[in-house]
């Protein structure tokens, strides 16, 4: 909040009446206080007519559709979407979080923990896509690119991934190995959604937000016979639709990548490549700096780092700054649009959200 | 035997047992017996256990089932060749008790029957 406040001198405490903030207790590791907005609220001296503390965690779409929801039915003009956490340590947390994502009685008795989910849905998703090793570690070599440019990265100071350097790490559960895996830190970020006539007041640059998609398809993954059948697909077709564009007139792409097998079915999902090719196109540098459709700008959850219940907030928050030209030497060359995808559960959750430089 | 409910309305076969069918809400379910065969959807060979209960166990096959009647469930593969498992394998059920008092069914890859 400090380095928002700070970043942002023109900003006032009249100027908020909306207020969104994650079940976060001050960084703390995933609680579900539903109350935080109320403590923000009184932190910063604000009187929201729309407020709520969201379980967002890693569905920060849901958050920015909220927001936009209430602005466009005329209960606030400017939504401040707060984000804060830090990840649980995953041996210790383990248990619990297994007993949130998958069911208490009929799952967790066999070992289920999130990595094994997502590593059973990279089976079978390169079962019928053909998606290799080497493409999943294309993935996190392509994170660790970004992760260079950006001093705030986690992995900043840890130099390039090499392909190699990812199956030989730890076995997790396979096909994953550590580097497939997003790196646990802590952090946060925060955005302002205003309502477009009053945008000059607070920034001499925005990210207009053109598209919303949302689907919720399963709860445990182990209840669909399709594991890859997850909502991915129609969630991006919905945000495309609204906004009126289509794939290739993306900019860039932040999808959330708790594992190297999430972005890859993303660009396969929403239509950036053909079914199959997902892999081809992390392997081919065309996501890295200087590529033709870059993904992840920051590092991804893979190498800037997963804040726990802020995971998704970096997503939106690397958009925008990028949309607005903010994004200092991480900028990408003419950005006009860039779509946000991010997921909660086991791909359980999914929202889209596109934004562009002109309304 | 595995047991899987139904809905006595719409014929659907239902696994984990709920108080209403999810596909058209009726309350009038039962259970029958299941053949207890099936096929591997999908699977992961887990070295990283999740918490401490497991760390004996690793690594340990945790696997989505695909019963013959329909219903998928999630479980581990069990028994001889486990960790050869591939996707698309027919597999059988066995009952492992655990703790002394509770059976939970387990899934083991079926033998070619001669």
């Amino acid at each position: 909040m400090e380095r928002f406040l700070s970043d942002w001198p023109d900003l006032a405490p009249g100027m908020i009446d909306g207020l969104l903030a994650p079940p976060a207790f001050i960084a703390g590791a995933g609680s579900t206080n539903t109350y935080i907005h109320q403590r923000l609220a009184g932190r910063l001296g604000i009187q929201p007519r729309f407020a709520e503390t969201l379980n967002a965690g890693a569905t920060y779409g849901a958050m920015v559709s909220r927001a936009v929801l209430a602005i466009e039915a005329g209960l606030c003009n400017a939504v401040l979407c707060v984000g804060v956490g830090k990840f649980p340590s995953v041996h210790a947390d383990g248990a619990a979080i297994s007993t949130l994502v998958g069911d208490p009685e009929f799952e967790l008795c066999y070992g289920a923990s999130i990595p094994a989910m997502y590593a059973m849905v990279a089976q079978r998703f390169m079962h019928r896509r053909g998606t290799t090793r080497d493409q999943l570690s294309a993935v996190a070599v392509s994170a660790r690119e970004w992760a260079l440019t950006n001093p705030d990265a986690y992995m900043h100071g840890r130099g390039p991934l090499t392909l190699a350097d990812v199956p030989a790490s730890r076995p997790i559960a396979t096909p994953f190995h550590r580097f497939d895996c997003s790196v646990p830190c802590e952090g946060g970020g925060a955005l302002l959604i205003v309502k477009g006539a009053s945008v000059d007041r607070a920034s001499t640059s925005a990210a207009y937000i053109v598209g919303i998609g949302e689907t919720h398809y399963h709860a445990p993954i182990s209840e669909i016979a399709e594991p890859t059948a997850t909502g991915l697909a129609e969630c991006a077709q919905q945000a495309f639709k609204m906004s009126g564009l289509s794939p290739k007139q993306i900019s860039i792409a932040q999808l959330y990548d708790a594992f190297t097998i999430t972005p890859i079915m993303q660009l396969e999902e929403f239509g950036f490549v053909e079914p199959g090719a997902g892999g081809e196109f992390f392997e081919s540098d065309a996501t890295g700096p200087g590529g033709t459709l870059p993904v992840n700008t920051f590092g991804g959850l893979l190498s800037f780092g997963h804040t726990g219940d802020s995971s998704g907030m970096s997503f939106f928050v690397e958009a925008a700054q990028q949309v607005m030209g903010l994004a200092g030497k991480r900028q990408v060359d003419n950005v006009d649009t860039a779509l946000v995808h991010t997921y909660g559960g086991i791909l359980t959750d999914n929202v889209t959200v596109i934004l562009r430089r002109e309304p | 035997m595995l047991r899987l409910q139904r809905c006595r309305n719409c014929q659907a076969a239902i696994h984990y047992p709920r108080r209403w069918c999810p596909k058209c809400w009726s309350t009038d379910l039962d259970h029958f017996d299941a053949r207890g065969t099936g096929v591997v959807i999908t699977y992961t060979i887990v070295h990283q256990s999740p918490f401490e209960a497991f760390d004996a166990y690793t690594p340990y096959v945790l696997a989505i089932v695909q019963l013959d009647e329909g219903p998928t469930m999630l479980t581990n593969i069990v028994g001889p060749g486990a960790m050869e498992v591939a996707i698309g394998d027919p597999v059988e059920v066995r009952f492992e008790k655990r703790n002394g008092w509770t059976v939970i069914p387990q899934f083991e890859r079926a033998r070619s029957k001669d």
